[in-house]
This record gives structure tokens, sequence and C-alpha cells, in this order.
């Protein structure tokens, strides 16, 4: 996508400072120090004198498998036995930088350095990525990210296992090999713990050798590398942050004021009296807590005192449809995006443009937020699962007034997410409780309040034009997207500490390409305008699985289908007419219409199609769709999704089929439920029951296929996301003859 | 006072009678497997079997479950080996695994009292909610489960998991 970045934020200052600065070398400690019968290679394994392999995982696991494929990379590079490989979260630390990711979120990381400086492997983006342990989990990024570092990592343990054992045996080490956990040398082998020490000893070579092909899978080979984590998650064992018990922890809950500047009215505090086992009431400006011997009582006592909160500028639907409306007609735009000539080809109204609306969207995790902190001689300690640990750590030494390093976050899975926990606002809040009560404390979010709290995907309305010639060819589209800078926003919270309201005024009026990610679509149009008109809106909003991805599909797709029949041409040809130029994303919808059986999505078919394109042509992830629907009583029922996806080359199959399928779940939410209203600055959903969230016995028939590949990885977790609801709605039109052009679908209903 | 089983032992749990089960097994008994997803019944995130049948635990009070016997997933079996267990493992029908103890325990409480479910008789039985998205394995987990503890197949060894080939309808 052609970027505006230099147009948007202005041309470089001080170029030659910042360049020197970026060269100045750093060294930083191991994050994991090994044990006393451990040895450490790098900041990625240690070896135990019993062979155990340990991995640091520097994510989060939040369901995506990423406490398996670092392991796994690393199993395979240094020919260890997947039986024998524990895991081990990595704390935040400089050496686990997330540089991919840093340069992805240039606009919200580095706002005023220009493009030139700032691709994949710059020096510049990898210091700012150290300089502020920038180790997020997000977009998809960590085979990006680690991939390179942990192949290094295992290389080089492998060579010193190998010349440690050559040593041995007196033979020369690059005859050597390691499988399985031994050294191994014509017959002869030896397992790696007793390598350990000896290998530690030596000087790694220079650049120790890799194998010759990165870790691939493909289709019909037995499952190599089962996921690690899950004997842990099927018996109730495994710990998230709210599983935390510590000798005399207590237990809090807490209400937030409504969404809007709140600040905590009178109460009366007698009428928690009688709640047995009540501790104390901590009180902030935005927000009241209860401490008490189990989350319920605390719980109760908050429930009993009912305090009051006054407030201003509180979010209300009313107020967002205004604004949004406001924007739609006349609201400024920036154009982010453009191919060929639009402004002789794509000005003044066009012959065909249609409406899109999207509703606010929560992330209904079923884990709420929770945290768990000591505080003791000005040193906390936090358990806390969070996509963003280094901001977690200073939101919670912020709100103490301590220093960063007096904070040790001990990183914890997540109970899902979908990027809701890049936020921490209970890091701070769990600290300040943890002072005032002067004991080990657990902080758990209420449903309620993880509605309240939760900033939903954004609102977005979007109307795209097309310019058609007399034989139904596309000739030119526009798309003027109104949605509020989330991403900016999101940035200014993250990485400024901007209060909610603070952050929504810091960005107010500024354009965000972020959230028109995936507006320009995969086809040859000759002449294409992405516009974004940025709105002000009295409720902050975030980021969600999917992103922009998890709307503009559905604009961009939803609008080809009904080009297409418009044109009285079937949808699959017309699509596959402006793709020769993709032949990946071709061979997608080639064979998903041969996996689904696809007829062409004729009158009372029931059968929709759609496919994405996510990132680059190069490096990006591509996927196709069918969906098989029809309305009924109940609303929509979807009976079978069928997709195949481009992912490149697949490190894990089935993490990947979990990611693509958990995807298209995710995505059904998305278009038939999850959103909510606001009324006097709280959701009008505070419970899932209405959020129509997907269960068992709605989930359709799911067929993925996989195209083998060998080009670079591209992460699947968004691409179901964003593929399922205009294929659904493409359905739901050959089902009923009825365009939807609402999320939820069926919003218009209502 | 109240006295109940938890797990084949018998306890009493120092609480507010009133409280519901989820808070004693959490913060009491520190059985932590059940989790908390929404306190009134719509996530299934804290089911244990009560008298061998799957209730959500938020739901019950305690008082309720004096002289009851519960199970939760610890106690579900000593090491992983209940066939749903080993079922939801071998498919990989787990993501981030916070829905996972609710379900298993779902799924445990229907084949506890029909053997052999249909597909329809499993989707009424697991109203759970999943946000990651494993219903598309749980079909299969059950089936498979329903399979093992009626002799029809091996429990307990871990069973070989075969990456299916491409066109092949999972």
């Amino acid at each position: 996508m052609a970027s505006r970045r230099g147009v948007l934020v202005g041309g470089l200052a001080a170029g030659a400072l910042v360049v020197g600065y970026a060269l100045r070398p750093r060294r930083y400690a191991l994050p994991l120090p090994p044990g006393r019968d451990e040895v450490a290679f790098d900041a990625w394994i240690k070896l135990a004198d019993d062979g155990v392999v340990t991995v640091a995982v520097p994510q989060v696991e939040m369901g995506q498998g990423v406490t398996t494929l670092i392991p796994q990379i690393i199993a395979y590079e240094m020919g260890a036995d997947w039986r024998r490989v524990a895991v081990e979260p990595a704390p935040p630390s400089p050496l686990y930088a997330n540089v991919p990711l840093a340069s992805r979120w240039a606009e919200l990381t580095m706002p005023a350095m220009p493009d030139a400086l700032l691709g994949d492997d710059a020096a510049l983006v990898r210091r700012w990525a150290q300089d502020h342990t920038f180790t997020v989990t997000a977009d998809g990024t960590a085979l990006a990210a680690y991939e390179g570092p942990a192949r290094a990592a295992a290389a080089m343990a492998r060579a010193l296992l190998c010349m440690a054992a050559a040593e041995r045996w007196d033979v020369d080490w690059r005859e050597c090999d390691a499988k399985d956990g031994f050294v191994v040398h014509k017959g002869k082998r030896l397992p790696f713990g007793s390598l350990a020490r000896a290998a530690a000893a030596l000087d790694p070579p220079r650049s120790p050798p890799l194998r010759d092909a990165p870790p691939a899978e493909r289709p019909g080979v037995p499952m190599a590398y089962p996921r690690l984590d899950l004997p842990a998650k099927v018996d109730g064992s495994l710990v998230f942050a709210g599983d935390v018990r510590l000798p005399g922890m207590v237990y809090a809950s807490i209400r937030h004021g409504p969404i809007g500047e709140s600040a905590l009215a009178d109460y009366d505090k007698t009428a928690a009296n009688g709640v047995r086992g009540l501790i104390t009431l901590v009180r902030n400006r935005g927000w009241i807590a209860a401490v008490a011997s189990t989350w319920w009582a605390a719980d109760q006592a908050l429930t009993r005192i009912d305090a009051g909160f006054t407030s201003t500028d509180r979010a209300d639907s009313a107020t967002i449809d205004q604004a949004m409306e406001t924007a739609m007609q006349t609201g400024t735009a920036t154009r982010l995006a453009e191919r060929g000539d639009p402004d002789a080809f794509l000005t003044g109204r066009l012959p065909l443009q249609l409406r899109y609306e999207v509703q606010p969207a929560l992330h209904a995790s079923i884990e709420t937020a929770s945290a768990t902190a000591r505080f003791k001689d000005g040193h906390l300690e936090l358990w806390i699962g969070t996509q963003a640990p280094q901001a977690a750590r200073e939101i919670a030494a912020r709100a103490l007034g301590i220093d960063v390093a007096a904070v040790t976050l001990y990183p914890m899975p997540l109970g899902g997410s979908f990027d809701r926990r890049l936020e921490n606002d209970h890091a701070g809040e769990v600290a300040l409780i943890a002072r005032a009560c002067q004991r080990p404390v657990q902080l758990t979010w209420s449903r309620k309040q993880e509605h309240i709290v939760g900033h939903p995907r954004p609102p977005v309305a979007a109307v795209l034009g097309a310019n058609v010639d007399a034989t139904g060819r596309l000739g030119g589209l526009r798309a003027r997207i109104v949605a509020p800078a989330t991403a900016r926003e999101f940035g200014r919270r993250l990485l400024h500490a901007d209060s909610p309201r603070a952050a929504i005024d810091a960005v107010a009026g500024v354009a965000d390409p972020m959230m028109i990610e995936g507006a320009m679509p995969p086809y040859a149009i000759d002449h294409l305008a992405i516009d974004h008109v940025p709105v002000r809106l009295p409720l902050p909003t975030g980021r969600m699985r999917g992103n922009a991805h998890g709307y503009t599909a559905f604009f961009v797709e939803s609008f080809l289908d009904e080009l297409a029949h418009r044109a009285g041409r079937e949808p699959l040809a017309y699509r596959m007419a402006m793709l020769g130029h993709d032949p990946r994303l071709a061979d997608c919808l080639q064979r998903v219409a041969v996996l689904s059986g696809w007829g062409g999505g004729a009158d009372n078919s029931g059968q929709g199609i759609a496919c994405h394109l996510i990132g680059s042509a190069e490096s990006g992830g591509r996927i196709a769709l069918v969906a098989s629907a029809r309305r009924d009583a109940d609303g929509v029922t979807v009976d079978r999704l069928s997709a195949v996806a481009d992912i490149g080359r697949i490190v894990n199959l089935d993490i990947a089929r979990q990611q693509i399928e958990g995807g298209l779940i995710f995505g059904l939410g998305l278009a038939l439920g999850c959103s909510t209203g606001y009324e006097g600055g709280l959701p009008v959903t505070g419970r899932l029951a209405s959020l129509n969230l997907p269960v068992l016995a709605d989930c359709p028939a799911i067929d993925v296929n996989f195209i083998t590949s060998s080009a670079a990885p591209a992460d699947p977790g968004a691409l179901g996301v964003a593929a399922v609801a205009p294929a659904v709605a493409n359905a739901l039109f050959s089902a009923t003859g009825l365009r939807l052009r609402q999320l939820p679908l069926l919003s218009e209903d209502v | 006072m109240p006295r109940l089983t938890v797990n084949d032992r018998a306890i009493e749990i120092d609480l507010d009678p009133v409280t519901p089960l989820l808070w004693g097994l959490r913060d009491a008994a520190n059985l932590t497997g059940t989790k908390y997803g929404c306190g009134v019944g719509d996530c299934g995130a804290c089911m244990v079997l009560i008298d061998g049948e799957a209730r959500r635990s938020c739901l019950v009070s305690l008082a309720e479950c004096e002289g009851r016997a519960v199970t939760t997933i610890e106690g579900l079996s000593r090491d992983r080996s209940h066939p749903v267990q080993q079922a939801m493992v071998a498919e990989q029908a787990i993501q981030c695994g916070f829905c996972t103890p609710g379900i298993v325990i779902a799924a445990a409480g229907l084949l506890a009292r029909n053997a052999n479910p249909s597909d329809a008789q499993i989707k009424a039985a697991i109203p759970n909610l999943c946000r990651c998205g494993v219903y598309p394995r749980l079909l299969r987990v059950v089936q498979q489960a329903s399979r093992a503890m009626r002799g029809n197949a091996a429990a307990g060894a871990t069973p070989v998991t075969t990456i299916p080939s491409e066109g092949t309808p999972r």
C-alpha cells in the first residue's frame, strides 16, 4: 500500500543525531540466569545436566500457541528431544525486543521518523525497541521477530554440543550431528546432558551453521510437535494471574465510573457492614475497590455500597451515532492510499455508492482482567498476563511513584485476549490496592467491569463507490472510511501513558493509516483511493483481533460481490478476472471452490464467497472462504465454512489450523454479535449472554486446507476473522436476496 | 459451616453459606482450576460435577452443596487420564485453556449419564463459551472419549494424531 507517512508527519528532525545515537553499543544481563544444574546458551536456551532443554518464551501465551512454536523452532534446530523440552516465560528484556512490531507500528512508536529509516532491520528501530524493552505480543509478529534469533541460539548450542562430543571422540565436530537429544557420529552417541558443562566452556564458532531448511510441516505427516501447554490446561493446573495464591493474600473487586470524565462521589461505607470477610475499601479518583477474604465478599460489599460517580462527556450511542454521521457528511478526509489517477477518475459522486456500518464490539475474553501484587520495602512484585509487559511495569511504577526497576513482573498466561490485554489499567490498580492494604492482593474485574473499561473495537462507517464501464468491468474504486483514530489513540495510552480521554484528545482530527489496513483491494483495479475521516468520539476505543481487516474485508468483499451480481457476473469468476497478478490468492479461490462444492452462488443457494490478503504481496497471508448460511427463526444459521489459506511456510500445521478455525469462530461472533450500545457512559450489554456469541450448537462444519508453500511465513491469526463476515453476508444475499451492510449482520433488524 | 465432599474429601468451608460454590472452591479450597468468567451462568467456565451432574458453580451456594459430592477439574482424574481429558489433548481442542476445565466437566458429565451420545446430545450438553474457537473439534473429542469409555479404543495411552491430508474434511 502506498504510505503517506511523510505527508502525515512532516519531515525528519535531527536525523544525524538519531543515527549516531543508534550506533552506541549496549550489553544486557541475561533475564533468566541458569540454575545450579544448568548452562545457558544465549537468552533463549538452558540445558540441564539431566538433558532437559528449557526454552525462554518472550511472548505471552494467550492460546495462539507461541509457547510451542518457539520451543519447536529451537528443538528442531538444536536436535532436542521434544519430550524433554520445557518452557519458561521470559520477563521483559531488551534482549527480546520485538523489532518487526516496532517497525510495523512506526506510526505509534516513532512517529517523527521517515519511512526510509524504519525497515524491519533498521538499526534505529532495533535500538528504539531495545531502549523501550518493547516485547509486545501483537499483530502476529512472533515468527518474524523471534524465529531468527531462536534458531541462531539453537544452532550455537548444537555447534557447542557437537564440539564437546567431538573432543571426547577426537573427531571433527563438523561431522557430528544432533538428534533427539543426543550428539551422534557414526554410530556413537552422547546425551546432551552429559555434554552441557563442557559445551558451555567452549568458545562458539563465529557463525554456527544452520540446518539446511527452516522448520516446516506439510499436510499428511504425523504431528511431531504437539502443543506443550495442553496437559496443564486440561487438568486445571495451569496458573493464570487470578489463580496465584500467596501466603496471607486477600482478594479485591473494583467498580469504575462510567465511561467519560468520572470521579468517585460520596458513598455510604456503612452499607457494607455485615459483609463477612470484608477487610477494607480503597478509593481512587476514578474507582473504588473492596478487599476481602474472598473475591465474592469483596464484590458483595461493592454492590451494597453502590458508589456513585460524577461524570461528564459520558459515552452515549446517540452522541456517537451523531458524531459518526456528521463526520461522514462533512468531515475532512485524508487520502491514505491510492493507485492510478483517482483525481481524474474518482471525484464527485460515483455511479454506484453503498454505505456500510460497523457497531462497537467487545472482546469478551472469558478471563476478566486479573492481577496479583505484593508490595514490600518499596518493591512491587506483579503477577499479570499482558501483551505489553513493560507498559504494565511502567503503569504500576507510576501509580506507586517508584522506579520501574523496582517492579518485578512475572508473566502469566492469558485466558484469551484478542488484543484486550494490550492495555494494563489493572496493573496500576492492583499496585495501589496492595500498598493500601499492606498485604498481597489479587484484583479481579467482574464481567461488567470488563465491559465498561474494555475499550471496544471502534464503530466504523464507510461509503464505497465504484466506476463501472458498460461491460461491468470495474474501472475504479473509492472508499471513504469514518472511524476514530483508534490505533493512534491506543498508541498514546500504551507509549505515552495518556489517560483514555487525553489519548482521544491527543489524536483528534489526525488520520490513522492503521485504521484503513486491508481496504486497498488485492485486485487489479486501475484507479483506487482510500480516504480516512478521523472522528472524535466520547468513547475510548482499542485494538481487537483482526483489527482493521475485521471490517475492511467486510466492506471490500461485500461491495465486490454486489458489483458482480449487478454486472450479472458469477462472483468467483468476477474476482479471478482481477487476480492475474496474484496467482497465490487466485489459487486459494480456485481450491476453495472445489473444497466447498461452490455452485456459483446463484439465487437461493445460500453460498457466499470472499477472499482477503493481509500484508504485502510478497510476505502476506491469503485466505479464500465459502460460507453456507440461511435465515431462520433464530436469526442466522451458518451451516458450513470452507477455507483455503496460503500462509507461506508453516512451522506448526495444527497450530495454524487452530488459528484459522478459531479466527473463523471469532469472526463469526463479530459478524453476528459482540456489539454494544452505550447509555450514560455504560455499555448496554453488561453480560456475555447479551452478545450473541457462538456456542458449540451454532458452530458450522469447518474445513480448512493450506497451500503448501515455501514463501515467508505469514500469521494466520487474523485471516479467518477478516473473511467470515463478508462470506456470510454474501451467502445470506444468495439465500434471501437481501444485502446486509451492517455488522453485526442483523443489527438493522434490531 | 457448610460441609460437603470435594474431590472425595470431606471438607468444611468457613464462609458465609450464601457464598457461591465457585468462590468456596477458588478462594477457600484453592482449587483454582474452576474459573470465573461471568458469575451469572452465561459462560460455563465454572462448571463442576455436583453429585455427578455438570453444574455452574457460580449459581450454586455453599449452603445448597451441604452434604453433596463435588468433583472439580482437579479431581476428575489423578493423572489427566479421564477419556475426555485424553481426547481434548489428542485433538488439540484447547487454545488459551481458560474455558477448558468447564468444557471437560460438561463433557464428562454427559458421558457419565450417556455413554454414547448423539451429535445433538453433545451440542446440547456443552453450552460453554469458548472465544478461541475450539468448537470445530469438540464433537470429535466427545466421540473419541465415548469410544474409549465404551472400550472400543484404548484409553490412557497417548493417542497418535495424524495431520489430515489436504482435502480431507475434518
